[in-house]
């Protein structure tokens, strides 16, 4: 069992190789080349000490043309293997940029048909790791195999035959060696397995705390405990280091075993066939051949220890990656009906649960044609999953939500979510100028319109007002917005796409009270027909809604305002009396 | 695109000159002289001995032709034994290498870390939060792999040559001038090629770096581009990106490829030119066959540290700049007053704003401003949104100071009171309850770890706040997740309140601390408050009606200056802001 389990490792190492495979189709022919380039470098290196060796020969027979001819071979077999070790290198690293490529794509693309609940159990740096860390560290490891691993393998291989064909005891002595090399790299594997995963999980400790640190600077001066920060930090630096320098005792120890290996074998070497050539008078060219033989596998020999390593962090990856690509939580986009008849908004015994916990249940509601539909109540208590439903952020885990009368699970999801705009709390600013942010998503791309919503969000002030106006760049990095600024951008982004139906999750929260209202005042004045859903705290955007309903953990408990039958109500101006606070 | 960001930034870190800073790593690393001279010792002996193991086969090889088994057996002991030399010393060369490069690793990151818990608050709004976690872990990690590998290598490497070029020319110096033709051919060539591959390097470098910073906008907006439906163009911009990185990874490795065949055929040409020119000699008696053996072992020699030499500049280009970087962080400035007068609690008396104004930049936020809070006092500030409250209470904070007037404290200018003392009297509640990653309990014990369980469930009875921290399911046990995604913004706002209160500070200050909740936190949060103010000072921050009731003095605050201040009556009749901001409110009541 136990030696069963040390050949599975050997495989087990060469594992992210598999992996690959998927990525590099249609380029799989290369690593045949790589591995015909391989094959003639590794000829055309050994050659070298070869010829080598017979130049001493002929040195020690004095034989002048025969020791320059030498010299001429070696150059001609080792400008061969220039042009051999270009291929191999120039196409393990074209190979491996073709993986890293077709695999971040492939990552991304998934990332995009993941379900919302998808990342909201993950942590934005994470995924980010995933996809640039992760990515490198088994590209690495493709690269490494196939410009270093590949060639040190037909090196050993070859070496035992020229050794072979200079003297069988040479190629013996170095065939012992080579199961003990292996065994080594099998220990050294073993023993910093478990330190390198521990320094993955203290480098991404030490981030997190970054993270926490910087974006909440404002708490910790506040209550005064850089200090008490200071010290966490160092704590966590300080385990990340002792782990290194575990790992750094393990490799000192392995990695320069291995080179002392063979410069054993080479005196053994030198010492047998020295002192047989000493009895037999013979020339002592073969022997140097094959000392230098030797001294030319020492470098790449110490190499495969730190593959090992390479192999480590590549599993650890592809592991990591392997969350994202098995295309669990994704969505389907390809499927369903692409035409909507109606926009009236209908819940019918809705009832969602998260993590086992019943967040709404039993929610029968309806959003008629033209109406402007207020939703009130605690925090958490299911308002913006209820309004998450209806561009399927999630679905109810029983019960219905339909649009125009049909369920929104038959219904195409783009062309669902372009019959609707959904503005949440948070805006999500991109890096980019405010026309990009306003015409986001939108292939139409007109400056009446991009301006006629600003003015309707009430922010074409402000924008006209920039020296650079709408060509001002936001975000990352361009000026900063406050936190009313944003939202105001977000409701003008959601109104450039003419949706049929807008909802306002707690959307203007940060906009004062008379502004809120202008705008929601605007917005009726523009698009009479649009079904508006207001989440809100608010009493003055309550009264403002034709009808309110207050959700109390996660059911309708209250519901205010006159139902418009087949006529449509007025446009906004006439409000039913909000709910007070209850 | 990418480039323009990290030029601002640049700016703002005022980056030095990356020669003065390698300097400075330098120095930072001698500082640990024990470990600095293991190392030394460890890659000069393992490299004199890496210059042993030629000779010592040349010899054994001259044993063998002229037939002296004893030679032989002495040489190739000798050989081995460098070997076994070179084993010990690599070994202790990759331990103290780790080590001190680990320490210096460490050092950096905690001083950065350091710097940034007392940088200006302003440094945390021109630079973004990525920016500053990339640069501690990523460009320090970096910085490490080029200390533990390639410096000491490069050094033992290049250290080997020297020896070996002073042996060789001890042994035979015009063989040792045949040897050496080729390397002004060889450095001749590295320069003229190493620019390019350079520049090339530069542009991964930038690639990969736009590739991040698209990703991390796209996962935190996810949301948005599902809502929008753009999952194709995001999808389509991504890919620009990715090409251009994979492009520009192929040119790069082109040539470092065609470099590296180069140096081989060279280091061919070398070994042949030895070949013949020692051959010549030896037929002509001046030397051994040995001596031509160790030679061409040596000629071999040269031309790895070469190799190394010319990928060690790229490593230390990429690390110098994250280095630059680092340094920047560690070397912003600090807010001037952490050291100054202290403050007693005891004898707070008032603090006063006088003419104070304030700008981030451009147009003034604050515009002379006039204030007095005595103790006791229970101020409120109203006004608009992006009225200029809560600059006002960045000043009050000291996250910023006052770009004119002075905020005197007691009579004293505050500029001279140390911020550290000035803040221990303030337990403030911020718009954005902030959470850390960890348990309910933790966050509430945040400012004081040693507050014990029991006084805690006092107080929050005390206070009305134990139904709340109850109703959670583990209690105040409950892991409240990054960010406190697992709790609702009421529950998180109670926590941001009880942990204000635990401090117990003589002032209190909110900002907006029920703008996001829901009427009944609210309503449980305020009566919890106005338990918590008796005998204590009161700033309140609000543009809701619904809290006024805890401040005895309101001041209005409207386009940045002080609009009136007084009772509820009075700036009813005389603060045209405050009777619309009332109305707007009132408009909601039944």
């Amino acid at each position: 069992m136990k030696k069963g389990s040390s050949v599975f490792r050997v495989f087990s190492f060469i594992e992210p190789l598999f992996f690959s495979f998927h990525y590099l189709s249609g380029r799989r022919r290369f690593f045949v080349v790589i591995f015909g380039a391989a094959v003639a470098l590794t000829i055309t290196r050994l050659l070298v000490p070869i010829y080598i060796g017979h130049a001493v020969s002929s040195i020690e027979e004095r034989d002048l043309s025969g020791a320059i001819s030498s010299a001429v071979f070696i150059v001609y077999v080792s400008a061969i293997a220039g042009v051999m070790r270009f291929l191999v290198n120039y196409l393990s690293q074209y190979m491996s940029q073709v993986y890293a490529y077709n695999l971040r794509g492939d990552l991304f693309r998934h990332l995009l048909r993941k379900k919302v609940s998808f990342f909201e159990n993950e942590t934005s740096g994470d995924l980010l790791s995933r996809m640039t860390m992760d990515v490198r560290a088994s590209r690495n490891f493709i690269l490494a195999t196939m410009a270093q691993l590949i060639p040190t393998m037909l090196l050993i291989a070859f070496s035992l035959y020229f050794l072979f064909n200079i003297r069988p005891v040479y190629a013996l002595t170095f065939f012992l060696v080579v199961p003990l090399l292996i065994y080594t790299g099998i220990i050294f594997q073993k023993k910093q397995r478990t330190h390198w995963r521990n320094i993955r999980l203290e480098y991404g400790r030490m981030n997190e705390e970054l993270q926490e640190n910087i974006t909440g600077q404002r708490v910790v001066r506040g209550f005064s405990a850089e200090e008490q920060e200071k010290r966490k930090f160092v704590n966590t630096t300080k385990s990340y280091y002792h782990e290194y320098i575990t790992i750094s005792r393990l490799r000192g120890l392995f990695i320069n075993l291995m080179p002392l290996i063979v410069a054993s074998a080479a005196t053994g070497i030198l010492m047998i066939g020295g002192s047989s050539l000493i009895k037999t008078g013979l020339s002592v060219g073969p022997l140097v051949s094959a000392v230098n033989i030797f001294i030319m596998m020492g470098f790449p020999i110490s190499f495969l220890g730190r593959l090992i390593v390479f192999s480590e962090n590549a599993r650890a990856g592809i592991n990591r990656m392997q969350t994202i690509l098995s295309g669990t939580m994704e969505e389907d986009f390809a499927s369903g009906k692409d035409k909507i008849p109606g926009n009236d908004v209908e819940f019918s015994d809705v009832s969602f649960s998260r993590d086992g916990k019943l967040v709404l249940r039993d929610i029968t509601l309806r959003a008629y044609p033209g109406e402007t539909l207020g939703i009130t109540g605690k925090t958490a208590a299911g308002k913006s999953t209820l309004a998450s439903l209806i561009p399927r952020f999630y679905d109810p885990t029983s019960g219905d939500v339909r649009l125009g009368g049909i369920s929104v699970r038959e219904l195409k999801l783009h062309t669902l979510r372009s019959f609707i705009s959904l503005v949440p709390q948070e805006v999500n600013i991109f890096s980019g100028t405010i026309r990009y942010n306003i015409i986001f998503g939108n292939n139409r791309n007109s400056d009446d319109r991009m301006r006629r919503v600003a003015e309707i969000s009430r922010i074409s002030r402000f924008i006209e007002d920039l020296p650079e106006g709408y060509d001002t760049v936001v975000g990352e990095r361009g000026i900063t917005l406050s936190g009313g600024q944003k939202q105001r951008i977000g409701v003008a982004r959601a109104l450039y796409t003419e949706p049929h139906i807008l909802i306002l999750d707690d959307a203007t929260s940060s906009v004062d009270p008379q502004t809120e209202l202008e705008m929601l005042q605007a917005i009726r004045r523009e698009r009479g027909d649009l079904s508006i859903i207001i989440i809100s705290h608010r009493d003055s955007v309550l009264r403002f809604c034709d009808r309110v309903v207050r959700i109390e953990d996660g059911t309708i408990s209250a519901l205010n305002g006159e139902m418009p039958g087949n006529e449509k109500s007025a446009t906004g101006t006439k409000r039913a009396g909000a709910l007070g606070d209850g | 695109m990418a480039e323009t960001y990290e030029e601002a930034e640049e700016k703002i870190m005022k980056s030095g000159r990356s020669s003065k800073a390698f300097g400075r790593l330098i120095r930072m690393i001698i500082g640990q002289k024990r470990e600095t001279l293991l190392l030394v010792t460890a890659v000069v002996i393992s490299a004199i001995s890496g210059t042993v193991y030629p000779l010592a086969l040349g010899y054994a090889i001259n044993g063998v032709v002229q037939r002296n088994a004893i030679l032989l057996a002495l040489y190739a002991l000798l050989f081995i034994l460098s070997y076994l030399i070179r084993f010990f010393f690599n070994r202790l060369r990759t331990i103290t290498s780790t080590k001190l490069a680990q320490i210096t690793v460490k050092k950096l990151r905690d001083d950065a870390f350091s710097t940034l818990q007392y940088t200006p608050m302003s440094f945390f709004s021109k630079v973004k939060t990525g920016y500053l976690i990339s640069r501690i872990s990523n460009d320090a990690e970096n910085l490490s792999d080029f200390l533990t590998f390639q410096l000491p290598q490069v050094i033992g490497g290049i250290t080997t040559v020297i020896i070996s070029i002073a042996i060789m020319s001890y042994l035979d110096f015009s063989l040792t001038l045949y040897a050496l033709i080729i390397i002004p051919v060889m450095v001749t060539f590295t320069i003229s090629l190493q620019g390019k591959i350079r520049k090339n390097y530069l542009r991964t470098r930038k690639t990969i770096a736009a590739i991040t910073g698209n990703l991390a906008e796209n996962i935190s907006s996810i949301r948005t581009i599902k809502s929008f439906g753009v999952e194709d163009r995001t999808y389509d911009d991504f890919d620009m990106l990715n090409r251009k990185n994979f492009s520009a990874n192929i040119k790069a490795s082109f040539l470092s490829s065609i470099y590296g065949s180069a140096v081989n055929i060279m280091e061919s040409a070398g070994i042949a030119i030895v070949i013949v020119a020692g051959s010549m000699q030896l037929m002509s008696g001046l030397i051994t066959v040995g001596l031509l053996v160790s030679f061409i072992v040596y000629v071999q020699e040269f031309f790895d540290p070469v190799l190394q030499l010319s990928q060690l500049y790229n490593s230390y280009q990429a690390s110098v700049v994250g280095l630059v970087r680092i340094f920047g962080i560690i070397d912003s400035p600090t807010e001037a007053s952490f050291s100054g007068l202290r403050v007693n609690p005891e004898i707070f008396e008032k603090l006063e704003f006088r003419n104070v104004y304030f700008s981030y930049g451009k147009e003034d936020v604050l515009k002379d401003i006039n204030l007095t809070i005595r103790k006791g006092d229970k101020l409120a500030i109203v006004g608009h949104t992006g009225a200029g409250k809560t600059t006002l209470l960045n000043l009050f904070l000291r996250f910023y100071s006052p770009t004119g007037g002075t905020i005197m404290l007691n009579g004293t200018n505050i500029e001279k009171v140390s911020i550290k003392s000035w803040r221990s009297l303030i337990s403030p509640v911020l718009q954005d309850p902030f959470l850390f990653d960890g348990t309910v309990l933790e966050n509430i014990r945040f400012s004081r770890p040693e507050v014990d369980l029991d006084l805690i469930n006092k107080l929050a009875r005390e206070y009305g706040l134990d139904e709340i921290f109850d109703s959670l399911p583990n209690g105040l046990a409950t892991r409240v997740g990054e960010m406190g995604r697992n709790l609702s913004e009421g529950q998180r706002q109670a926590i941001s309140v009880m942990r204000a209160f635990i401090r117990e500070s003589p002032f209190i200050v909110l900002d907006e601390p029920t703008s996001q909740i829901d009427p009944e936190s609210e309503t449980v949060i305020i009566r919890s408050l106005k338990k918590y103010l008796e005998n204590r000072t009161l700033v309140l921050i609000t543009h809701r009606f619904s809290m006024l009731p805890l401040a005895d003095r309101i001041v209005v605050i409207n386009n940045g200056m002080v609009e009136g201040a007084g009772g509820f009556h009075d700036l009813m009749e005389r603060s045209p802001t405050f009777s619309e901001l009332y109305s707007i409110h009132n408009a909601g009541k039944r």
